[in-house]
């Protein structure tokens, strides 16, 4: 019998789920555009991308526009590999399940 | 955890993953109001024009339309990501105007501008733009406004009078005002349907 996949910690976490999604179909998103989208709050959405952006998923890019300071953020290469390798591994356990 | 309870946790993770993904590209479908901006524009333009001012009817409307697009969109687009998408049909749009832009300024400055290649021009680059974006977002309805703006360009190359101005001014009502309006209700229904966003927590 085939072994079942682990399901990657830094990516099961729902939010953090939720920004490499987001993240995944976007050149680069702002930080308060991931917080519309999610309803997370300031500490949390700065705390879970701070995960991503450790693990080497997301890159960030801080910028001023209009002397407003702006932080981007953007999937890396290895991001998008996660992301595949979680949703992959995601089908096979529910394929098990069912 | 049960090992139902699990199922549908997991369940629930993929259903997160596509609705987010259909959350970011979302933000690239607010683009009807050109299309009627843009209809108006040609209206005034060819109605101005029309009044005695031809010289300056073109080259004057057409600035301002560019202008009043340029501040409208980085309004819209304030804090709001670019998808590659998004990108991609943005481009072709900037290219076709800048081609529009430099072959009619120079027929014109040049003194070889007729109606009859006016018309073929202006309906041949729309056809392109249309035909192009309405290929990569698979939009049935955008390829029929190519295939009119296409139409019109070889009936522009053989009509005659006012027949030509008659299947113009229709061509723009058509694939621009009643085109653009559809499309705005179009995102409108998809915004309400879509209005409400689950909070996530980690």
């Amino acid at each position: 019998m085939p072994e079942l996949p682990e399901l990657n910690p830094v990516i099961h976490g729902k939010l953090r789920l939720a920004l490499l999604s987001l993240l995944v179909s976007v050149e680069e998103a702002e930080f308060t555009w991931l917080r519309a989208k999610t309803g997370s709050t300031d500490g949390n959405l700065g705390a879970q991308l701070l995960k991503l952006e450790e693990a080497g998923y997301v890159t960030v890019e801080k910028r001023f526009v209009q002397r407003k300071p702006q932080t981007l953020y953007r999937i890396s290469e290895a991001g998008r590999t996660a992301l595949s390798e979680y949703v992959q591994a995601l089908k096979q356990l529910l394929g098990g399940a069912m | 955890m049960n090992a139902r309870t699990e199922e549908q946790e997991l369940k629930d993770r993929l259903s997160l993953i596509e609705t987010m993904i259909a959350e970011g590209r979302r933000t690239t479908e607010s683009w009807g109001w050109t299309f009627v901006l843009w209809g108006v524009a040609y209206y005034v333009a060819i109605l101005w024009a029309a009044l005695g001012h031809s010289y300056l009817a073109w080259p004057v409307t057409m600035i301002a339309a560019c202008m009043a697009t340029g501040v409208v969109v980085s309004l819209k687009t304030r804090n709001q990501p670019s998808t590659k998408m998004g990108h991609a049909i943005g481009s072709i749009w900037a290219a076709v105007g800048i081609s529009m832009f430099l072959l009619f300024l120079s027929l014109g400055i040049s003194g070889r501008m007729d109606q009859h290649i006016m018309m073929a021009g202006v309906s041949s680059m729309l056809g392109i733009a249309n035909a192009a974006s309405s290929m990569i977002l698979k939009w049935r309805m955008q390829f029929a406004c190519a295939l009119v703006w296409w139409a019109l360009t070889v009936f522009a190359c053989f009509g005659k009078g006012n027949a030509l101005t008659v299947a113009f001014l229709a061509a723009i009502f058509f694939c621009q005002i009643v085109f653009g309006t559809y499309s705005m209700i179009r995102e409108s229904r998809r915004r309400r349907q879509k209005g409400s966003q689950a909070a996530i927590h980690a």
